[in-house]
Protein backbone atom coordinates (compact mmCIF):
# COMPACT_ATOMS: atom_id res chain seq x y z
CA UNK A 1 0.00 0.00 0.00
CA UNK A 2 1.58 3.45 -0.75
CA UNK A 3 0.14 6.76 -0.26
CA UNK A 4 2.51 8.65 -2.58
CA UNK A 5 1.50 10.62 -5.32
CA UNK A 6 3.38 12.32 -8.14
CA UNK A 7 1.81 15.79 -8.62
CA UNK A 8 2.74 17.82 -11.86
CA UNK A 9 6.13 15.79 -11.68
CA UNK A 10 6.79 16.58 -8.25
CA UNK A 11 6.50 13.36 -5.67
CA UNK A 12 4.13 14.15 -2.80
CA UNK A 13 4.75 11.78 0.21
CA UNK A 14 0.89 11.79 0.50
CA UNK A 15 -2.00 12.94 -1.20
CA UNK A 16 -2.87 15.13 1.92
CA UNK A 17 -1.98 18.17 2.20
CA UNK A 18 -3.54 21.99 4.55
CA UNK A 19 -5.81 24.54 2.99
CA UNK A 20 -4.33 28.19 2.38
CA UNK A 21 -5.51 30.33 5.07
CA UNK A 22 -5.70 27.77 8.22
CA UNK A 23 -2.29 26.41 9.07
CA UNK A 24 -0.59 29.54 8.97
CA UNK A 25 2.46 29.79 7.95
CA UNK A 26 3.52 26.16 9.36
CA UNK A 27 5.32 27.67 12.47
CA UNK A 28 1.93 28.71 14.80
CA UNK A 29 1.60 25.28 15.63
CA UNK A 30 4.72 23.13 14.51
CA UNK A 31 4.95 21.62 17.92
CA UNK A 32 1.56 19.86 17.96
CA UNK A 33 1.16 19.10 14.05
CA UNK A 34 4.60 19.10 12.27
CA UNK A 35 3.63 20.03 8.45
CA UNK A 36 6.37 17.68 7.58
CA UNK A 37 4.11 14.81 7.64
CA UNK A 38 1.95 15.98 5.16
CA UNK A 39 1.75 16.10 1.54
CA UNK A 40 2.18 19.75 1.46
CA UNK A 41 1.41 23.03 3.11
CA UNK A 42 -0.26 25.71 1.26
CA UNK A 43 0.33 29.03 2.76
CA UNK A 44 -1.84 31.55 3.96
CA UNK A 45 -2.97 33.84 0.96
CA UNK A 46 0.34 36.26 0.37
CA UNK A 47 -0.44 39.45 -1.25
CA UNK A 48 2.06 42.70 -1.82
CA UNK A 49 1.25 44.70 0.97
CA UNK A 50 0.93 43.62 4.44
CA UNK A 51 -2.87 43.65 5.13
CA UNK A 52 -4.60 43.91 8.97
CA UNK A 53 -7.70 42.15 7.65
CA UNK A 54 -10.87 42.87 8.70
CA UNK A 55 -12.73 44.45 11.81
CA UNK A 56 -14.26 41.60 14.06
CA UNK A 57 -16.30 39.65 14.34
CA UNK A 58 -14.65 37.88 11.65
CA UNK A 59 -15.79 34.19 12.65
CA UNK A 60 -18.94 32.84 13.46
CA UNK A 61 -20.09 29.05 13.72
CA UNK A 62 -23.07 27.28 11.09
CA UNK A 63 -24.24 24.54 11.15
CA UNK A 64 -21.67 21.85 10.43
CA UNK A 65 -19.07 24.77 9.28
CA UNK A 66 -18.35 28.57 9.68
CA UNK A 67 -18.35 31.72 8.15
CA UNK A 68 -14.87 33.69 8.02
CA UNK A 69 -14.35 37.36 6.99
CA UNK A 70 -10.73 37.71 7.84
CA UNK A 71 -10.26 40.12 4.90
CA UNK A 72 -6.84 38.22 3.67
CA UNK A 73 -4.83 39.33 6.63
CA UNK A 74 -1.23 38.45 6.14
CA UNK A 75 2.46 39.74 7.01
CA UNK A 76 3.00 40.77 2.97
CA UNK A 77 5.57 39.59 0.55
CA UNK A 78 8.28 41.10 1.72
CA UNK A 79 8.03 39.85 5.30
CA UNK A 80 6.74 36.53 3.91
CA UNK A 81 10.26 36.25 2.17
CA UNK A 82 12.32 37.61 4.66
CA UNK A 83 10.70 36.15 7.83
CA UNK A 84 8.46 32.65 6.64
CA UNK A 85 9.45 31.06 3.49
CA UNK A 86 13.56 30.34 5.45
CA UNK A 87 11.74 28.78 8.27
CA UNK A 88 9.28 26.73 6.20
CA UNK A 89 12.12 25.74 3.91
CA UNK A 90 14.08 24.64 6.93
CA UNK A 91 11.36 22.55 9.03
CA UNK A 92 9.42 21.48 5.48
CA UNK A 93 11.29 17.62 5.70
CA UNK A 94 9.61 15.76 2.61
CA UNK A 95 6.62 17.88 2.91
CA UNK A 96 6.21 20.37 -0.79
CA UNK A 97 5.73 23.78 -0.24
CA UNK A 98 2.98 25.88 -1.76
CA UNK A 99 2.51 29.46 -1.36
CA UNK A 100 -0.84 30.77 -2.29
CA UNK A 101 -1.21 34.50 -3.30
CA UNK A 102 -3.61 37.23 -4.58
CA UNK A 103 -3.79 40.27 -6.20
CA UNK A 104 -5.80 43.49 -5.87
CA UNK A 105 -5.20 43.67 -9.92
CA UNK A 106 -3.79 41.89 -12.65
CA UNK A 107 -0.44 43.90 -12.35
CA UNK A 108 -0.18 42.63 -8.52
CA UNK A 109 -1.05 39.32 -9.61
CA UNK A 110 1.48 38.61 -12.05
CA UNK A 111 4.21 40.51 -9.99
CA UNK A 112 3.61 37.96 -7.05
CA UNK A 113 3.45 35.16 -9.46
CA UNK A 114 6.82 36.91 -11.56
CA UNK A 115 8.89 37.18 -7.85
CA UNK A 116 7.62 33.84 -5.93
CA UNK A 117 7.75 32.06 -9.14
CA UNK A 118 11.72 32.83 -9.27
CA UNK A 119 11.74 32.56 -5.48
CA UNK A 120 14.41 28.96 -5.07
CA UNK A 121 12.17 26.90 -2.62
CA UNK A 122 8.87 26.96 -3.28
CA UNK A 123 7.65 24.02 -5.08
CA UNK A 124 4.32 25.20 -6.69
CA UNK A 125 2.09 28.73 -6.99
CA UNK A 126 -1.48 28.60 -5.72
CA UNK A 127 -3.55 31.43 -7.31
CA UNK A 128 -5.89 32.35 -5.13
CA UNK A 129 -8.76 33.95 -7.63
CA UNK A 130 -11.56 34.48 -5.11
CA UNK A 131 -9.99 38.57 -4.52
CA UNK A 132 -11.86 41.27 -5.50
CA UNK A 133 -11.16 43.35 -8.86
CA UNK A 134 -10.31 47.22 -7.36
CA UNK A 135 -10.78 48.01 -10.97
CA UNK A 136 -13.90 46.15 -12.35
CA UNK A 137 -16.40 47.38 -9.54
CA UNK A 138 -14.75 44.56 -7.27
CA UNK A 139 -15.86 41.51 -8.80
CA UNK A 140 -13.84 38.71 -7.95
CA UNK A 141 -11.11 37.32 -10.54
CA UNK A 142 -12.90 34.33 -10.66
CA UNK A 143 -15.72 35.20 -11.43
CA UNK A 144 -15.10 35.62 -15.16
CA UNK A 145 -13.51 33.59 -17.91
CA UNK A 146 -11.98 36.66 -18.99
CA UNK A 147 -10.12 38.09 -15.98
CA UNK A 148 -9.20 34.33 -14.86
CA UNK A 149 -7.36 34.18 -18.17
CA UNK A 150 -5.68 37.50 -18.05
CA UNK A 151 -4.32 36.58 -14.72
CA UNK A 152 -3.26 33.05 -15.33
CA UNK A 153 -1.93 34.08 -18.63
CA UNK A 154 0.12 37.24 -17.33
CA UNK A 155 1.50 35.28 -14.20
CA UNK A 156 2.42 32.16 -16.65
CA UNK A 157 4.26 34.35 -18.90
CA UNK A 158 6.84 35.09 -15.58
CA UNK A 159 7.38 31.93 -14.71
CA UNK A 160 7.70 27.97 -15.34
CA UNK A 161 6.76 27.23 -11.77
CA UNK A 162 3.98 24.63 -11.43
CA UNK A 163 1.19 26.83 -11.48
CA UNK A 164 -2.32 26.40 -10.26
CA UNK A 165 -5.70 28.34 -9.81
CA UNK A 166 -7.87 28.10 -7.17
CA UNK A 167 -11.26 28.52 -8.10
CA UNK A 168 -14.32 29.94 -6.61
CA UNK A 169 -17.56 28.17 -6.51
CA UNK A 170 -19.80 31.21 -6.29
CA UNK A 171 -19.86 30.71 -10.83
CA UNK A 172 -22.92 30.07 -12.67
CA UNK A 173 -20.63 27.00 -14.58
CA UNK A 174 -17.50 26.32 -13.00
CA UNK A 175 -16.48 24.31 -15.77
CA UNK A 176 -15.97 26.79 -17.95
CA UNK A 177 -13.98 29.09 -16.01
CA UNK A 178 -12.38 25.60 -14.89
CA UNK A 179 -11.24 25.41 -18.90
CA UNK A 180 -10.08 28.87 -19.08
CA UNK A 181 -7.77 28.54 -16.52
CA UNK A 182 -5.96 25.77 -17.87
CA UNK A 183 -6.25 27.24 -21.26
CA UNK A 184 -4.31 30.20 -20.61
CA UNK A 185 -1.72 28.08 -18.97
CA UNK A 186 -2.44 26.92 -15.44
CA UNK A 187 -1.01 23.41 -14.69
CA UNK A 188 -3.62 22.23 -12.19
CA UNK A 189 -7.10 23.39 -10.24
CA UNK A 190 -7.80 23.39 -6.32
CA UNK A 191 -11.52 23.24 -6.28
CA UNK A 192 -12.94 24.80 -4.35
CA UNK A 193 -12.76 28.61 -2.39
CA UNK A 194 -15.54 29.05 0.24
CA UNK A 195 -19.37 30.03 -0.90
CA UNK A 196 -20.60 33.57 0.46
CA UNK A 197 -22.43 33.31 3.57
CA UNK A 198 -24.11 35.38 6.34
CA UNK A 199 -25.35 34.81 9.95
CA UNK A 200 -27.54 37.32 11.12
CA UNK A 201 -28.10 37.94 15.10
CA UNK A 202 -31.59 37.79 15.56
CA UNK A 203 -31.36 40.14 18.71
CA UNK A 204 -29.29 42.82 17.46
CA UNK A 205 -31.22 42.72 14.29
CA UNK A 206 -27.71 42.46 11.99
CA UNK A 207 -25.88 40.30 10.72
CA UNK A 208 -22.56 38.69 13.04
CA UNK A 209 -19.67 39.23 11.19
CA UNK A 210 -17.69 42.79 11.18
CA UNK A 211 -18.08 42.62 7.37
CA UNK A 212 -21.77 41.58 7.01
CA UNK A 213 -21.01 38.21 4.35
CA UNK A 214 -18.41 36.32 5.06
CA UNK A 215 -17.14 32.94 3.73
CA UNK A 216 -18.74 29.26 4.59
CA UNK A 217 -16.67 26.36 4.72
CA UNK A 218 -16.61 23.04 6.48
CA UNK A 219 -18.18 20.04 6.09
CA UNK A 220 -21.79 21.90 4.87
CA UNK A 221 -19.55 22.61 1.99
CA UNK A 222 -18.41 19.24 1.22
CA UNK A 223 -21.20 18.03 -1.20
CA UNK A 224 -20.50 21.29 -3.27
CA UNK A 225 -16.58 20.56 -3.81
CA UNK A 226 -17.14 17.29 -4.51
CA UNK A 227 -19.51 18.33 -7.61
CA UNK A 228 -17.58 20.71 -8.70
CA UNK A 229 -14.23 18.54 -8.85
CA UNK A 230 -16.52 15.34 -10.17
CA UNK A 231 -17.90 18.14 -13.05
CA UNK A 232 -14.52 19.82 -13.84
CA UNK A 233 -13.02 16.18 -14.14
CA UNK A 234 -15.53 15.36 -16.90
CA UNK A 235 -15.33 18.49 -18.79
CA UNK A 236 -11.84 18.84 -18.82
CA UNK A 237 -11.35 15.26 -20.16
CA UNK A 238 -14.11 15.90 -22.80
CA UNK A 239 -12.12 19.14 -23.91
CA UNK A 240 -8.94 17.17 -24.57
CA UNK A 241 -8.02 19.87 -21.48
CA UNK A 242 -7.29 17.28 -18.51
CA UNK A 243 -4.85 18.22 -15.92
CA UNK A 244 -4.26 17.19 -12.11
CA UNK A 245 -7.03 18.52 -9.89
CA UNK A 246 -7.06 18.91 -5.97
CA UNK A 247 -10.00 19.10 -3.99
CA UNK A 248 -10.67 21.19 -1.09
CA UNK A 249 -13.99 21.40 0.98
CA UNK A 250 -15.52 20.26 3.74
CA UNK A 251 -12.75 17.37 4.76
CA UNK A 252 -12.73 15.85 8.01
CA UNK A 253 -11.70 12.34 7.63
CA UNK A 254 -10.33 9.57 5.35
CA UNK A 255 -13.73 8.83 3.77
CA UNK A 256 -14.43 12.60 3.08
CA UNK A 257 -11.09 12.60 1.21
CA UNK A 258 -11.64 9.36 -0.98
CA UNK A 259 -15.04 11.28 -2.30
CA UNK A 260 -12.82 13.94 -3.72
CA UNK A 261 -10.44 11.58 -5.20
CA UNK A 262 -12.97 8.96 -6.37
CA UNK A 263 -14.60 12.53 -7.74
CA UNK A 264 -11.57 13.00 -9.73
CA UNK A 265 -8.61 14.92 -7.56
CA UNK A 266 -5.21 13.71 -7.28
CA UNK A 267 -4.30 15.77 -4.19
CA UNK A 268 -6.65 16.78 -1.45
CA UNK A 269 -6.91 19.60 1.31
CA UNK A 270 -8.14 19.68 4.66
CA UNK A 271 -8.92 23.19 5.64
CA UNK A 272 -11.49 23.99 8.15
CA UNK A 273 -11.18 20.51 9.98
CA UNK A 274 -7.83 22.24 11.23
CA UNK A 275 -9.64 24.59 13.62
CA UNK A 276 -11.58 22.07 14.95
CA UNK A 277 -8.59 19.29 16.14
CA UNK A 278 -4.94 20.48 14.81
CA UNK A 279 -4.27 17.20 14.06
CA UNK A 280 -6.87 16.33 11.92
CA UNK A 281 -4.91 16.35 8.55
CA UNK A 282 -3.23 13.02 10.40
CA UNK A 283 -6.10 11.20 10.81
CA UNK A 284 -7.08 11.84 6.89
CA UNK A 285 -3.32 10.54 5.96
CA UNK A 286 -4.37 7.62 8.41
CA UNK A 287 -7.50 6.63 7.69
CA UNK A 288 -6.55 7.14 3.94
CA UNK A 289 -3.91 4.49 4.52
CA UNK A 290 -6.36 2.04 6.63
CA UNK A 291 -8.99 2.13 3.55
CA UNK A 292 -6.14 1.39 1.33
CA UNK A 293 -4.79 -1.85 2.93
CA UNK A 294 -8.02 -2.96 4.00
CA UNK A 295 -9.03 -3.35 0.23
CA UNK A 296 -5.44 -4.31 -1.26
CA UNK A 297 -5.57 -0.95 -3.08
CA UNK A 298 -1.55 -0.55 -3.80
CA UNK A 299 -1.57 2.84 -4.82
CA UNK A 300 -3.73 5.36 -4.00
CA UNK A 301 -3.42 7.08 -7.25
CA UNK A 302 -5.54 4.14 -8.65
CA UNK A 303 -8.78 5.68 -7.45
CA UNK A 304 -8.12 9.34 -8.92
CA UNK A 305 -11.78 9.41 -11.21
CA UNK A 306 -12.76 5.88 -9.72
CA UNK A 307 -16.55 7.29 -9.13
CA UNK A 308 -17.07 8.36 -13.10
CA UNK A 309 -16.82 4.87 -13.75
CA UNK A 310 -14.54 4.31 -16.42
CA UNK B 1 4.10 24.55 28.07
CA UNK B 2 2.86 22.97 24.91
CA UNK B 3 -0.39 23.14 24.20
CA UNK B 4 -2.10 19.84 24.75
CA UNK B 5 -5.29 18.63 22.86
CA UNK B 6 -6.80 15.46 24.91
CA UNK B 7 -9.65 14.08 25.86
CA UNK B 8 -10.42 14.24 29.10
CA UNK B 9 -13.27 13.13 32.14
CA UNK B 10 -16.07 15.15 33.34
CA UNK B 11 -15.40 15.09 37.54
CA UNK B 12 -18.53 17.34 38.46
CA UNK B 13 -21.23 20.16 37.11
CA UNK B 14 -22.19 22.34 39.72
CA UNK B 15 -25.17 25.36 39.17
CA UNK B 16 -23.90 28.12 41.28
CA UNK B 17 -26.40 30.73 40.10
CA UNK B 18 -28.67 31.80 37.61
CA UNK B 19 -28.05 29.38 34.11
CA UNK B 20 -24.03 29.40 36.11
CA UNK B 21 -22.37 26.44 35.99
CA UNK B 22 -18.91 25.57 37.24
CA UNK B 23 -17.54 22.15 35.50
CA UNK B 24 -14.63 20.01 36.99
CA UNK B 25 -12.62 17.98 35.04
CA UNK B 26 -9.50 15.93 35.28
CA UNK B 27 -6.24 16.75 33.95
CA UNK B 28 -3.13 14.69 35.12
CA UNK B 29 -0.82 16.72 32.60
CA UNK B 30 -1.14 20.14 33.10
CA UNK B 31 -3.11 21.13 35.66
CA UNK B 32 -0.56 22.48 38.10
CA UNK B 33 1.35 24.38 35.30
CA UNK B 34 -1.62 26.83 34.30
CA UNK B 35 -1.73 30.58 34.97
CA UNK B 36 -4.38 32.80 35.67
CA UNK B 37 -6.24 34.17 32.32
CA UNK B 38 -4.95 31.56 30.20
CA UNK B 39 -7.77 29.37 28.53
CA UNK B 40 -8.73 26.12 27.05
CA UNK B 41 -11.14 25.03 24.24
CA UNK B 42 -13.78 22.81 25.40
CA UNK B 43 -15.36 20.55 22.45
CA UNK B 44 -17.63 17.69 22.57
CA UNK B 45 -16.47 14.27 21.37
CA UNK B 46 -17.32 13.43 17.58
CA UNK B 47 -20.78 12.65 17.16
CA UNK B 48 -22.14 13.44 20.19
CA UNK B 49 -23.19 17.22 19.16
CA UNK B 50 -23.42 19.39 16.51
CA UNK B 51 -21.39 21.74 17.97
CA UNK B 52 -18.45 22.47 15.15
CA UNK B 53 -15.99 24.46 16.77
CA UNK B 54 -14.55 24.18 20.05
CA UNK B 55 -15.74 27.10 22.36
CA UNK B 56 -12.90 29.02 24.56
CA UNK B 57 -13.44 29.25 28.61
CA UNK B 58 -10.62 30.99 30.90
CA UNK B 59 -9.31 28.64 33.90
CA UNK B 60 -11.53 29.66 36.90
CA UNK B 61 -10.10 27.58 39.61
CA UNK B 62 -7.40 24.68 40.24
CA UNK B 63 -8.92 22.34 43.00
CA UNK B 64 -6.44 19.60 43.13
CA UNK B 65 -3.50 19.56 41.45
CA UNK B 66 -5.43 17.66 38.92
CA UNK B 67 -8.83 18.79 38.38
CA UNK B 68 -9.37 22.09 36.77
CA UNK B 69 -12.39 24.32 37.13
CA UNK B 70 -14.21 26.58 34.51
CA UNK B 71 -16.82 28.54 34.77
CA UNK B 72 -19.72 29.02 32.12
CA UNK B 73 -22.78 30.79 31.38
CA UNK B 74 -25.64 29.65 29.21
CA UNK B 75 -25.44 31.71 26.26
CA UNK B 76 -25.83 29.41 23.04
CA UNK B 77 -25.30 26.07 21.57
CA UNK B 78 -21.96 24.54 23.00
CA UNK B 79 -22.90 26.17 26.79
CA UNK B 80 -26.30 24.19 26.64
CA UNK B 81 -24.76 21.07 25.58
CA UNK B 82 -21.77 21.75 28.63
CA UNK B 83 -24.85 22.02 30.89
CA UNK B 84 -25.87 18.56 30.14
CA UNK B 85 -22.63 16.80 31.08
CA UNK B 86 -22.45 14.43 33.81
CA UNK B 87 -19.52 13.00 36.11
CA UNK B 88 -17.69 10.32 33.52
CA UNK B 89 -18.59 12.31 30.28
CA UNK B 90 -15.96 12.47 28.32
CA UNK B 91 -14.98 15.97 26.65
CA UNK B 92 -12.13 17.07 24.72
CA UNK B 93 -9.86 19.59 26.10
CA UNK B 94 -6.79 21.41 24.30
CA UNK B 95 -4.91 23.78 26.44
CA UNK B 96 -3.29 25.82 28.08
CA UNK B 97 -3.57 28.58 25.67
CA UNK B 98 -2.62 31.59 25.49
CA UNK B 99 -1.36 34.57 27.62
CA UNK B 100 -2.25 34.97 31.65
CA UNK B 101 -2.08 37.82 33.30
CA UNK B 102 1.15 39.40 35.44
CA UNK B 103 1.33 37.80 38.72
CA UNK B 104 4.84 39.74 39.92
CA UNK B 105 3.26 43.33 39.57
CA UNK B 106 5.87 46.16 40.93
CA UNK B 107 3.11 48.09 43.38
CA UNK B 108 1.63 47.00 46.95
CA UNK B 109 -1.65 46.98 46.10
CA UNK B 110 -3.56 45.23 42.81
CA UNK B 111 -7.34 46.04 42.45
CA UNK B 112 -9.04 42.92 40.23
CA UNK B 113 -12.19 44.19 38.72
CA UNK B 114 -14.97 41.76 37.34
CA UNK B 115 -18.10 41.45 35.66
CA UNK B 116 -20.19 38.74 34.73
CA UNK B 117 -19.03 36.11 33.05
CA UNK B 118 -15.65 37.77 33.58
CA UNK B 119 -15.23 36.86 36.79
CA UNK B 120 -13.58 33.24 36.43
CA UNK B 121 -9.75 34.70 35.57
CA UNK B 122 -9.79 37.24 38.20
CA UNK B 123 -10.84 34.43 40.91
CA UNK B 124 -7.85 32.56 39.97
CA UNK B 125 -5.45 35.63 39.81
CA UNK B 126 -6.89 36.43 42.87
CA UNK B 127 -5.42 33.45 44.11
CA UNK B 128 -2.23 33.18 43.44
CA UNK B 129 -1.31 36.58 43.83
CA UNK B 130 -2.29 35.86 47.68
CA UNK B 131 0.27 33.16 47.29
CA UNK B 132 2.69 35.02 45.65
CA UNK B 133 3.12 38.03 47.90
CA UNK B 134 2.61 38.48 51.53
CA UNK B 135 2.63 42.00 51.64
CA UNK B 136 0.35 43.32 48.80
CA UNK B 137 -2.88 44.20 49.25
CA UNK B 138 -5.69 42.54 46.89
CA UNK B 139 -9.28 43.92 46.61
CA UNK B 140 -11.59 42.22 44.20
CA UNK B 141 -14.55 44.08 42.65
CA UNK B 142 -17.27 42.16 41.41
CA UNK B 143 -20.31 43.03 39.53
CA UNK B 144 -23.49 41.56 37.79
CA UNK B 145 -26.80 42.80 36.62
CA UNK B 146 -28.57 40.67 38.93
CA UNK B 147 -28.72 39.21 42.34
CA UNK B 148 -29.55 36.07 41.06
CA UNK B 149 -26.47 35.84 38.84
CA UNK B 150 -24.41 36.48 41.81
CA UNK B 151 -22.03 33.41 42.62
CA UNK B 152 -20.90 32.37 46.23
CA UNK B 153 -17.32 32.88 46.68
CA UNK B 154 -17.33 32.59 50.17
CA UNK B 155 -14.56 29.75 50.91
CA UNK B 156 -13.35 30.46 47.27
CA UNK B 157 -11.33 33.54 47.89
CA UNK B 158 -8.30 33.44 50.17
CA UNK B 159 -9.18 35.45 52.99
CA UNK B 160 -7.43 38.55 53.03
CA UNK B 161 -8.46 39.55 49.27
CA UNK B 162 -11.16 41.99 50.31
CA UNK B 163 -14.46 41.43 48.02
CA UNK B 164 -17.07 43.80 47.11
CA UNK B 165 -20.10 43.46 45.11
CA UNK B 166 -22.02 45.64 43.08
CA UNK B 167 -25.75 44.53 41.26
CA UNK B 168 -27.28 46.75 38.84
CA UNK B 169 -30.83 45.70 41.01
CA UNK B 170 -29.06 46.14 44.13
CA UNK B 171 -30.13 42.88 45.29
CA UNK B 172 -26.78 42.11 46.46
CA UNK B 173 -24.05 44.44 47.51
CA UNK B 174 -23.64 48.62 46.02
CA UNK B 175 -26.85 49.11 44.01
CA UNK B 176 -25.09 50.37 40.42
CA UNK B 177 -21.84 49.58 38.56
CA UNK B 178 -18.58 47.71 39.76
CA UNK B 179 -17.40 50.86 38.00
CA UNK B 180 -18.47 53.10 40.82
CA UNK B 181 -17.06 50.88 43.40
CA UNK B 182 -13.62 51.11 41.56
CA UNK B 183 -13.94 54.71 42.20
CA UNK B 184 -14.70 54.93 45.31
CA UNK B 185 -11.06 52.92 46.32
CA UNK B 186 -9.12 54.00 43.65
CA UNK B 187 -10.03 58.22 44.15
CA UNK B 188 -8.56 57.68 47.33
CA UNK B 189 -5.53 55.88 46.78
CA UNK B 190 -1.92 57.91 46.80
CA UNK B 191 0.49 55.27 45.21
CA UNK B 192 -0.01 53.20 41.93
CA UNK B 193 -1.96 50.49 41.97
CA UNK B 194 -2.08 47.31 39.81
CA UNK B 195 -5.27 47.12 37.94
CA UNK B 196 -6.89 43.49 36.39
CA UNK B 197 -9.81 43.60 34.62
CA UNK B 198 -12.24 41.09 32.93
CA UNK B 199 -15.83 41.42 31.87
CA UNK B 200 -18.26 43.03 29.13
CA UNK B 201 -16.55 45.36 27.08
CA UNK B 202 -18.70 48.42 28.45
CA UNK B 203 -17.25 47.81 31.37
CA UNK B 204 -13.96 47.94 30.71
CA UNK B 205 -13.80 50.64 28.69
CA UNK B 206 -15.21 52.53 31.10
CA UNK B 207 -12.67 51.80 33.34
CA UNK B 208 -9.95 52.52 30.61
CA UNK B 209 -11.36 55.97 30.81
CA UNK B 210 -11.02 56.25 34.50
CA UNK B 211 -7.11 55.34 34.42
CA UNK B 212 -4.24 57.60 33.64
CA UNK B 213 -1.38 55.69 32.73
CA UNK B 214 0.96 57.36 35.00
CA UNK B 215 -0.88 56.73 37.92
CA UNK B 216 -1.55 53.41 37.57
CA UNK B 217 1.25 50.20 37.88
CA UNK B 218 -0.02 47.99 35.64
CA UNK B 219 -3.32 48.00 33.86
CA UNK B 220 -4.40 44.20 32.12
CA UNK B 221 -7.58 42.80 30.72
CA UNK B 222 -8.44 39.84 29.73
CA UNK B 223 -10.71 39.87 25.97
CA UNK B 224 -13.08 37.81 24.31
CA UNK B 225 -13.57 37.46 20.69
CA UNK B 226 -15.22 34.70 18.09
CA UNK B 227 -12.19 32.34 18.00
CA UNK B 228 -11.71 28.73 15.71
CA UNK B 229 -8.55 27.64 16.29
CA UNK B 230 -7.17 29.44 19.32
CA UNK B 231 -3.70 29.22 18.55
CA UNK B 232 -2.97 32.45 15.72
CA UNK B 233 -3.76 30.36 12.71
CA UNK B 234 -7.25 31.37 11.81
CA UNK B 235 -6.99 34.83 12.98
CA UNK B 236 -10.07 34.79 13.76
CA UNK B 237 -9.78 36.98 17.18
CA UNK B 238 -8.85 40.07 15.73
CA UNK B 239 -8.53 42.58 18.75
CA UNK B 240 -7.94 46.21 17.68
CA UNK B 241 -4.99 48.12 19.22
CA UNK B 242 -4.54 51.74 19.10
CA UNK B 243 -2.89 53.25 16.80
CA UNK B 244 -2.28 55.54 13.24
CA UNK B 245 -3.41 52.53 11.30
CA UNK B 246 -5.54 50.44 11.58
CA UNK B 247 -3.79 47.77 13.90
CA UNK B 248 -4.91 43.75 15.29
CA UNK B 249 -3.37 41.18 16.95
CA UNK B 250 -5.13 37.56 17.71
CA UNK B 251 -6.64 37.26 20.75
CA UNK B 252 -5.83 33.85 21.17
CA UNK B 253 -1.90 34.22 21.33
CA UNK B 254 -1.16 37.40 21.99
CA UNK B 255 -4.14 37.72 24.50
CA UNK B 256 -6.60 36.90 26.05
CA UNK B 257 -4.74 39.29 28.31
CA UNK B 258 -3.73 42.95 26.78
CA UNK B 259 -2.29 46.29 28.44
CA UNK B 260 -5.63 47.62 28.74
CA UNK B 261 -3.61 50.86 27.71
CA UNK B 262 -3.23 49.98 24.11
CA UNK B 263 -6.80 48.66 22.88
CA UNK B 264 -8.69 50.38 20.63
CA UNK B 265 -12.07 50.42 23.26
CA UNK B 266 -14.05 52.05 20.78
Amino acid sequence: MNLETTFLGLRFQNPVLVASGTFGYGEENYEIMPFRLLGGLVTKTITVEPRAGNPPPRIVETDAGMLNSIGLANVGLEAFLRDKLPWIMEHAGESRIIVNFAGFSVEEYVRLGEILGRTPGIDALEVNLGCPNVHAGYVHFGADPGTVREVIAGVREKTDRPLIAKLTPNVTDIASLAEAAVRAGADALSLINTLPGMKIDVERRKPVLGMGFGGLSGPALRPVGVACVYKVYRHLRQAGKAVPLIGIGGITCGRDALEYIMAGADLVQVGTANFVHPQAALKVIEELAFFCRERKIEKISELVGAAHGE
Amino acid sequence: MIPVFRQAAVSRLEPVAENTFVLSYIDKECGAELEPGQFCMISPEPGLSDIFLPRPFSYYRLTEPDTVEIFFRIVGKATHWMATLNPGDRIRVFGPLGRGFTTRPDTTRAILVGGGIGLPPLVFLAGKLAELHKNLEIDLLYGETTGARVIDLSGVLPERVRCRMATEDGLIGHKGLVTELFSEIFDGLDSSPAVYTCGPKAMMAALAGMLNPAKVGLFEASLEENMACGIGICQGCAIPLKGEKVRYECCCTQGPVFNGFEIQWQ
